[in-house]
């Protein structure tokens, strides 16, 4: 196993950043429809 | 229930799907011995860039049936959709860097598949900024239209590109004419994350269009204008 990258680092910020962008979205249509 | 309320049901499915997609794929998927972690980038990467690509090519078809029947579903659902692809477009295209970084050694490259989705992306952006600039209803209907169609035909473009030009991009390991060259347990959890993906792109488009129902939506005073 010692053999392996060690780029663990990039796929959790890849991670992070879909899921932020993702309930972004997802906050933004909830925030649009209840607009007053 | 309002289709809204139907768009947040789905919506709220996709995201708890989405958390299972997590620890499926980063607890108990194997870690691939060349790439390591960053392989698992693959799961989500590629779900959000084929609907970002069939995301477009729906704006399309929208675009050829509204041109043909005028009926103003077909454009408010062309919206919907472009607006849903925007967003995917938008994770592929930061996952994609995110994952080059440390297995090409550069955030980015201009090579033909990295280049053409930028378009594709811009084309996304450029659909909705005419959306916004233009006022008459019809007019709007008609440019996004044809602009919608000009995208899907960059569509297969793009899924050719790797094999149209050298590229440092991966020749596809799913959408192949042959068998997928992936172990299963990585399988399954890809086909996981494409059904949640697929499940988030029915819940945004149909909240999406449900906004495009409501009166001044956009503050643009009747329903159907998005």
């Amino acid at each position: 196993m010692s053999d392996v990258p060690q780029n663990a680092g990039y796929m959790m910020a890849a991670y992070v950043v879909t899921a932020v962008i993702l309930v972004a979205y997802a906050v933004s249509l909830y925030r649009r429809a209840n607009k007053p | 229930m309002s289709l809204t309320q139907k768009g947040r049901w789905i919506t709220l499915v996709a995201l708890v799907s989405l958390a299972a997609v997590y620890v499926r794929a980063l607890a108990f998927t194997p870690l691939e011995r060349l790439q390591g972690p960053a392989q698992k980038i693959f799961y989500l990467h590629v779900p959000a860039a084929i609907w970002t690509e069939a995301a477009m090519i729906l704006v399309g078809l929208a675009g050829i049936f509204y041109l043909f029947l005028k009926d103003s579903r077909l454009d408010r659902f062309a919206a919907a959709s472009a607006e849903v692809g925007a967003v995917f477009a938008t994770i592929v295209l930061t996952t994609g860097p995110i994952w080059g970084k440390p297995i090409w050694g550069t955030w980015w490259t201009w090579d033909a598949r990295l280049t053409s989705t930028l378009l594709l992306f811009f084309l996304y952006v450029g659909y909705l900024l005419v959306r916004g600039a233009v006022r008459d209803p019809d007019l709007r209907a008609r440019y996004a239209a044809v602009l919608g169609i000009c995208g899907m035909c960059l569509v297969p473009f793009i899924h050719m590109s790797v094999y149209l030009f050298r590229t440092l991009h991966p020749q596809p390991i799913i959408l192949k004419p042959s068998a997928p060259s992936l172990p299963s347990s990585m399988l399954v959890t890809w086909l996981f994350s494409l059904a949640t993906f697929t499940l988030l792109y029915v819940g945004f488009v149909t909240q999406r269009y449900a906004l495009s129902l409501q009166p001044d939506a956009h503050g643009e005073g009747s329903p159907g204008h998005v």
